[in-house]
């Protein structure tokens, strides 16, 4: 059994961890530098993004789908635990095993106990962000399982050792010409082409016996029912459908927050999903089954139900808003920095707008804290946001958390921008010592400012604003100054 | 185990909402439901809509009246030129075509499905506005599996069980499904640079035989 501060490393190579991430101004910078890599999130965010804002444009009632989308989910988080008990109440009256896991440690290990039941040495899966959140794969890994992810685009990601940068399109970062050298080196195909749909079809070869063979599969979920215990899952690919179909034993692991009350509701949340996730009408495949149906299917079902730091986050509205989110995705491909940094800055399998918000929330604050700092408060998550988040909010709302936290801390001393805003604070008490500042600053910034009036480069911490931005330099005189000639006339 | 951290969990989600009260039936009642619930297209604008959806995602589409039903689909199946083909064990005799090898689910292998060319099933609903095909996986729509393996899919769907908007369909549900599969355009992926490259897994080709009311 691993200890709780597992940290899991494949093949040399550590995976998304906040916990061991490193700050995101720093990650971002590394990302900024690859050229390659920005094309291609450049690239595939526009397009969801464009396909996105033409089918949202068509739908006259979009407004009042996305009023439905976010009460109904904000009314199921206000009585959580009614839904979920209804939920376990009827997937176990319908022959699924419903399990209960407090946090990452315990959720691996009941998937572990259940795979050791199940004698299995291997397992087919679907794609599911829960499972990176918990690290499932090299647990897996290290206890003689191996995982087998089916979703293209994770598939790609697994044989390319490579970690996922979006949530609906995880390996957007990839292009063609690298996903031919992955397959055609993991596969064995020296011959294969850089066509995306011989690069497809290699896959569904190599996962069609796969699919045939393997008799345990593990699933996220889009949504759990709690009127009737069915849970739903979308997709476009079809390796779901296999998944969910052809194994005789299936494990659903899924965050507590995914419930819903009623089967009608998902003729809220499916439109709107789609819309907002891939901008389709609707996805090409969605499944719905309710615990374990004689002559279809897996006979041996199981839920795990993932709190992981979740249940805290239910105090405050302004955080519990964050647990609405349906995973559509559509604040990062919006998202002005995501879109120049990709998903890998994040160091989290949620980055983006979301993943800005969650992450350090499911890291009570110890970890990820300069992901509240990733974004430039436009507001373009929220206009796109199809259950109505306001990220900025809760941006704002953990900004100021994070800034209590420092308060408090030891090395705050040794921190000029800490020492230079106590000092701010200081002159800013007293008229006479804000006139003498600014008159000080005057003769000091006099010194950088060039002949077109404006400051290019500052040294020390004020080189942080102009390594990006110009300064305008101080005027010859102040308004006040101004204002006591004028008067004096 | 599992008990002991089902009571941890519900205890911290109870903490974490304190001030929350009120039975959850109530506020759920009070849900703003102000989308459009009903379609307002006539009839046949509604059907045509339908077929350029499923066309737009290149499904084939015929259209005929149900007495040339059974003909449309042998039309179908020799126009596929499969010759191996499943079918659900409920589905009606005469849909079993002459000139076709056809394999009747009675607990077929996986491994029988797989080899068949091709699977004929009728379905629960279609759904206009996103080209939807609905099935409930009833006797004449077969088990998940069936519609999965076999690499075309020709589905029978009739104009009357055709609605204009998704919770039309809801509606139409006096029961929710215990299975349900909500197919929209063939098995399809863009993870590769956005390029939507059809049949992945499922079905790769979806064949459409919609049948009008006998007026």
């Amino acid at each position: 059994m691993s200890a709780p501060g597992y940290h899991a490393v494949r093949d040399g190579h550590t995976v998304l961890d906040p916990r061991t991430a490193p700050p995101f101004p720093d990650a971002a910078l590394t990302v900024l530098r690859n050229a390659q890599l920005r094309k291609n999130v450049a690239c595939a965010t526009d397009v969801i993004q464009g396909k996105r804002d033409r089918l949202v444009a068509e739908k006259a009632d979009w407004s009042q789908l996305r009023d439905a989308a976010s009460a109904i989910r904000a009314h199921t988080l206000e009585h959580l635990n009614e839904y979920l008990r209804q939920f376990e109440e009827q997937c176990t009256d319908a022959g699924g095993m419903v399990h209960w896991a407090a946090d990452a440690e315990e959720a691996r290990a009941v998937v572990l106990k259940i795979l050791r039941e199940e004698k299995a040495d291997e397992v087919i899966k679907i794609k599911t962000m829960t499972s990176t959140e918990i690290q499932l794969n090299p647990f897996l890994q290290e206890h003689g399982i191996a995982a087998h992810e089916t979703d293209l685009a994770e598939i790609i990601l697994q044989l390319g050792n490579d970690e996922p940068s979006h949530i609906v399109v995880p390996a957007l970062h990839v292009n063609r010409a690298q996903v031919r050298e992955i397959f055609a080196r993991t596969m064995g195909l020296p011959g294969l082409s850089d066509d995306p749909q011989a690069l497809t079809a290699a896959a569904r070869t190599y996962l069609r016996k796969m699919f045939l063979t393997v008799p345990t599969a593990i699933s996220g979920a889009n949504y759990l029912v709690a009127e009737t215990g069915g849970v739903a899952i979308v997709e476009s690919e079809g390796n779901g459908r296999m998944c969910l179909t052809l194994p005789r034993t299936m494990i659903t692991l899924a965050g507590i927050e995914k419930v819903i009350p009623r089967f009608r509701d998902l003729e809220v949340m499916l439109q709107v999903l789609a819309r907002s996730a891939t901008g389709e009408r609707m996805n090409p495949y969605t499944s719905l089954w309710t615990g374990v149906t004689p002559g279809d299917g897996p006979q041996r079902f199981h839920v795990v139900l993932l709190d992981n730091g979740r249940s805290a986050m239910l105090r405050r509205e302004v955080e519990r808003q964050t647990l609405k989110c349906i995973r559509c995705g559509a604040c990062m491909n919006t998202c002005p920095v995501y879109r120049q940094t990709g998903g890998h800055a994040y160091g989290s399998v949620y980055p983006g707008p979301i993943g800005a918000i969650l992450t350090p929330q499911l890291q009570k604050l110890e970890h990820a804290q300069t992901l509240p700092y990733a974004s430039s408060l436009c507001g373009a998550c929220y206009d796109v946001c199809p259950v109505k988040i306001n990220i900025p909010e809760v941006l704002i709302d953990l900004r100021a958390q994070v800034t209590e936290k420092e308060r408090e801390s030891e090395r705050r001393f040794f921190d000029p921008i800490y020492l230079g805003m106590l000092i701010a604070n200081w002159v800013f008490a007293s008229a006479a010592r804000f006139s003498l500042a600014q008159r000080a600053a005057r003769i000091g910034l006099w010194l950088f400012t060039r002949k077109d009036g404006w400051i290019h480069t500052l040294p020390s911490v004020g080189g942080r604003w102009t390594m990006t931005r110009d300064l305008r330099g101080m005027p010859k005189e102040t308004f006040r100054e101004w204002w006591s000639k004028e008067r004096a006339r | 185990m599992t008990a002991g951290s089902r009571q941890v969990v519900l205890n911290k989600i109870r903490d974490g909402l304190g001030g929350i009260t009120g039975e959850p039936a109530a506020g759920y009642a009070d849900l703003p439901r102000t989308y459009q619930q009903h379609g307002s297209m006539s009839a046949a604008l509604k059907l045509a809509l339908m077929v350029e959806r499923l066309r737009e995602y290149d499904a084939e589409v015929v259209e005929c009246a149900e007495s040339a039903l059974v003909a449309t689909i042998a039309a179908q199946i020799a126009h596929s030129t499969r010759h191996l083909l499943t079918a659900p064990a409920g589905l009606p005799a005469p849909w079993l075509v002459d000139g076709v090898e056809w394999r009747v689910d009675h607990e077929l292998s996986h491994k029988q499905i797989e080899e068949a060319e091709g699977v004929v099933t009728a379905s629960f609903c279609g759904v206009a506005e996103s080209g939807t095909i609905v099935l409930h996986h009833s006797s004449t729509e077969g088990r998940r599996v069936l519609t999965l393996l076999p690499d075309w899919h020709l589905c029978v769907v009739r104009a009357t069980d055709v609605v204009e908007t998704l919770p039309e369909y809801f509606a139409r549900c006096a029961e929710p499904p215990p299975l349900a599969t909500y197919i929209s355009g063939p098995s399809a992926t863009a993870d590769i640079e956005m390029t939507r490259i059809k049949g992945v897994h499922g079905p790769r080709f979806l064949s459409v035989v919609l049948v009008r009311d006998e007026a």
